[in-house]
């Protein structure tokens, strides 16, 4: 069949009429209303990463064009009940299910065309501000058969119930359960049960997915099982119903005599595929467990991608080099800009380091699901830490760089710089794995940031009679503060700072032993 | 015989909306007459293969219905008027008919000339880009004729045709109405039995789910002379008729 003969050809026109008569194109504008105003902005404001933009695709994306989608395939699939064509429509030739074909084509044809502008935007956006990697295909992947999965149960449900309003309660159940699987994808851990997997909508990605390894497409490919196994079967749900319009229970069996039995062949063939590969997807989520690529699940995992992505840092400077992964280019100049000074505070003392670099932040970090595995109790795995001989400072990205509302232009704030300078300070003078330093070792970092020229008016103000300090005043259980106030601490730095440079590191050189083990009191500080 | 009915039965429960009918008909135009709830409608949707009979047998154009590739045949020769005309308002007038034109399996390269002709038999051909939601309802009913005949059916069944229609779209229709069913079997069910006299050839009348007449629209105005109620020669063997029916059930 040549391409004219196909474009003129009965399905193809029939489909044409539907494409130009379908309920989408009134709600496109409302769609990409919902998109510029969540999806697109929410991407616009991540760290350009593009496992982390394109997380939006799973998640706000599919918020905006899955209910509506939903509801307008059910008002689609209820037009010949609600307008009465029923048995016109009856009376021709064409299968009940090939116009139904049509009509549901026509409505993921707008959908989906919407939904791939919307992507193309995304990427697009992501394109012009990554420095590294590429376009993943796998969020697209999943966020094409979700669409195409909420719509065919909206179809579905407006088929079966066609009434006016069976579209409004479609799109809110489905909003409904994508918000009840979103919530429960927050929880998920190993250990518990891993069927909220099955959920595409799960939390943002840490700043440095997918750079330092691949993520693993496993989960990916269980959600398109189970989502693409419902439509399917749901298909043949609806291939059934075709063939068996307008009779009763009573007159099933004659009926399905009567439409012959290719249709209920074929309807059993869809809803035993569709029910097969929903169920596989489902007892696959069971097995999954935490790699270094994320989730893997061993029956579909390729050891391939636990391999580390080979990388060339970029670095700047001589005396203390800053290094950053190249996906974070963006950063290199801020980050240089932020540690350089203190590193030069510092600078010749025991266990000062001479480089900072970038590092991953691991699989439980990355997915998101860090504070659900460890408890808020242990954010100090989020700083940085000297390691090694030479010492070097290893910090990850989404602590320090790149939180996952960052952007270059966020990193060149004060509020940014002091924060890195804080961390790096810390893991320098402070106990390793606390996350609060004792009062002297908050005075001797706030007068090493000050000197750096990192004061800040809004978090580090030490000249005033109510001072703020980078580091939260501690609570007990009660939540009364404990330790000296901040006003105490202030003036320690205040103290510590006013000494000469050579005579605070002489000081620092005779005392980060003890500094360190928190041995020293605020009072000890000179 | 393009419709041949034996003992045609059709129950919804214990309801018996058609009972045993048995009905030959070649081309021309039938008058189905009867009151509500005869079981016109249901005659007439068991006639375009929508509704399965309960018992009987039915052969339209000679092939059986009841087996998926006959139904598919006779569907393909077959025009429908419902009585309640359903429509898509976003839907012109062409793209109406043309869908109907495709989904009856009219060749493609067939249904450009045979949706023009269709939308000009019915008197739309300067509305066919309107959208149907600005139809007035004679309109609405022209655009439900035109689908109906747009494959040039043999078989045509018409639930109230001109119900809504001006007396001279009324007047139009029984002339294409005559037209068409000089080829094909038209069945006009109506209540308006004027239609039926200006139209028909032959008329059967139907009474709680039984036929209790057939002949000719004169055989019918003999059977009300001197007995039936009525303005008309036609409504009093109408009537003549059906109080006929009630005394002997």
């Amino acid at each position: 069949m040549t391409a004219v003969a196909f474009a003129r050809s009965r399905p193809v026109r029939v489909f044409r009429l539907e494409i130009r008569h379908s309920p989408v194109l009134w709600a496109i504008p409302l769609l990409a209303a919902l998109f510029l105003f969540d999806a697109f902005r929410t991407a616009a404001g991540f760290v350009p990463v593009w496992s982390v933009r394109a997380s939006v695709i799973t998640t706000a994306m599919i918020a905006e064009f899955g209910p509506l989608g939903a509801g307008l395939a059910a008002w689609v699939a209820s037009r010949e009940g609600r307008r009465k064509t029923g048995d016109l429509l009856e009376t021709t030739v064409r299968p009940a299910w090939a116009r139904q074909a049509a009509a549901l084509g026509a409505t993921l044809f707008w959908l989906l065309l919407a939904f791939g502008i919307g992507v193309a935007a995304v990427y697009a956006d992501t394109a012009r501000q990554a420095t590294w990697g590429g376009p993943p295909v796998w969020p697209v992947v999943v966020g094409v058969v979700e669409v195409v999965t909420l719509a065919v149960i909206g179809f579905t449900a407006g088929t079966l119930v066609p009434g006016r309003f069976t579209a409004p309660l479609v799109a809110i159940g489905t909003f409904v359960a994508s918000l009840v699987g979103f919530h429960a994808a927050l929880k998920v851990k190993p250990g518990s049960s891993l069927s909220a997997l099955l959920s595409p909508a799960t939390a943002v990605p840490q700043g440095d997915a997918g750079v330092f390894y691949h993520v693993a497409p496993d989960v990916a490919i269980v959600q398109v099982m189970f989502m693409g196994g419902i439509s399917v079967a749901l298909l043949g749900v609806l291939v059934a119903r075709s063939a068996l319009y307008q009779v009763s229970y009573r007159e099933f069996f004659s009926a399905v005599w009567r439409a012959g039995r290719w249709p209920f062949a074929a309807a059993a063939a869809l809803l035993v595929v569709g029910v097969a590969a929903s169920s596989t997807a489902f007892a696959l989520t069971g097995t999954a467990r935490l790699g270094v690529s994320g989730w893997n699940i061993p029956a579909l995992h390729d050891a391939a991608s636990d391999k580390p992505i080979p990388y060339t840092p970029d670095c700047a400077g001589t005396t203390f080099t800053v290094c950053v992964h190249p996906a974070f280019s963006a950063f290199l100049g801020s980050a240089t800009a932020a540690l350089q000074p203190v590193a030069a505070e510092i600078a010749g003392l025991p266990g000062a380091p001479v480089r900072a670099e970038e590092v991953d932040s691991g699989p439980a970090y990355r997915l998101g699901i860090g504070t659900v595995l460890l408890g808020s109790a242990s954010p100090s795995i989020l700083n940085g830490a000297i390691t090694g001989t030479p010492p070097v400072y290893e910090y990850l990205a989404d602590a320090d760089i790149a939180p996952f509302w960052g952007s270059a232009s966020i990193a060149a704030s004060g509020d940014w710089r002091s924060g890195f300078e804080q961390e790096f300070l810390t893991a320098f003078a402070g106990k390793p794995g606390t996350f609060f330093p004792t009062p002297a070792q908050q005075a001797v970092i706030t007068a090493l940031m000050v000197a750096a020229g990192a004061e800040n008016k809004a978090t580090l103000t030490l000249h005033s009679a109510s001072p703020a300090l980078a580091f939260p005043q501690q609570d007990d259980s009660s939540g009364h503060p404990v330790g000296p106030s901040p006003a105490q601490i202030a003036a320690a730095a205040v103290r510590f700072g006013a000494l000469s440079p050579a005579a605070r590191h002489a000081w620092l050189a005779a005392n980060l032993p003890a500094l360190r083990a928190g041995t020293i009191t605020l009072a000890q500080v000179p | 015989m393009n419709i041949e009915l034996s003992e045609l039965t059709r129950k919804f429960g214990r309801t018996v909306a058609v009972d045993q009918v048995s009905l030959d008909a070649g081309p021309g135009v039938l008058g189905l007459l009867g009151p509500n709830g005869a079981g016109k409608t249901s005659l007439l949707r068991m006639l375009a293969t929508v509704l399965p009979p309960s018992s009987g047998s039915l052969r339209l154009l000679d092939r059986n219905p009841a087996r998926p590739a006959d139904r598919r045949e006779v569907r393909r020769r077959l025009g429908y008027l419902p009585q309640n005309l359903g429509y898509y308002p976003s839907f012109t007038v062409a793209d109406f008919v043309e869908y109907f034109a495709l989904l009856k399996e009219i060749p493609p390269h067939l249904v450009p000339k045979a949706v023009a002709t269709a939308i000009e038999k019915v008197d739309l051909g300067p509305k066919a880009r309107a959208r149907l939601r600005t139809l007035s309802g004679g309109m609405l009913r022209r655009v439900g004729i035109a689908q109906a005949i747009v494959n040039e059916p043999q078989l045509l069944l018409f639930d109230e045709p001109t119900a809504g229609l001006d007396p001279e779209q009324r007047v139009a229709f029984r002339a294409l109405m005559r037209d068409l069913g000089q080829t094909a079997t038209v069945i006009v069910s109506t209540h308006l039995v004027e239609d039926v006299g200006a139209a028909c050839a032959e008329v059967a009348l139907m009474a709680e789910g039984k036929i209790v007449f057939r002949g000719s629209p004169e055989e019918l105005t003999v059977r009300g002379v001197g007995h039936g109620v009525g303005d008309a020669p036609l409504e009093r063997g109408y009537s003549a008729v059906l109080a006929s029916a009630r005394t002997a059930s």
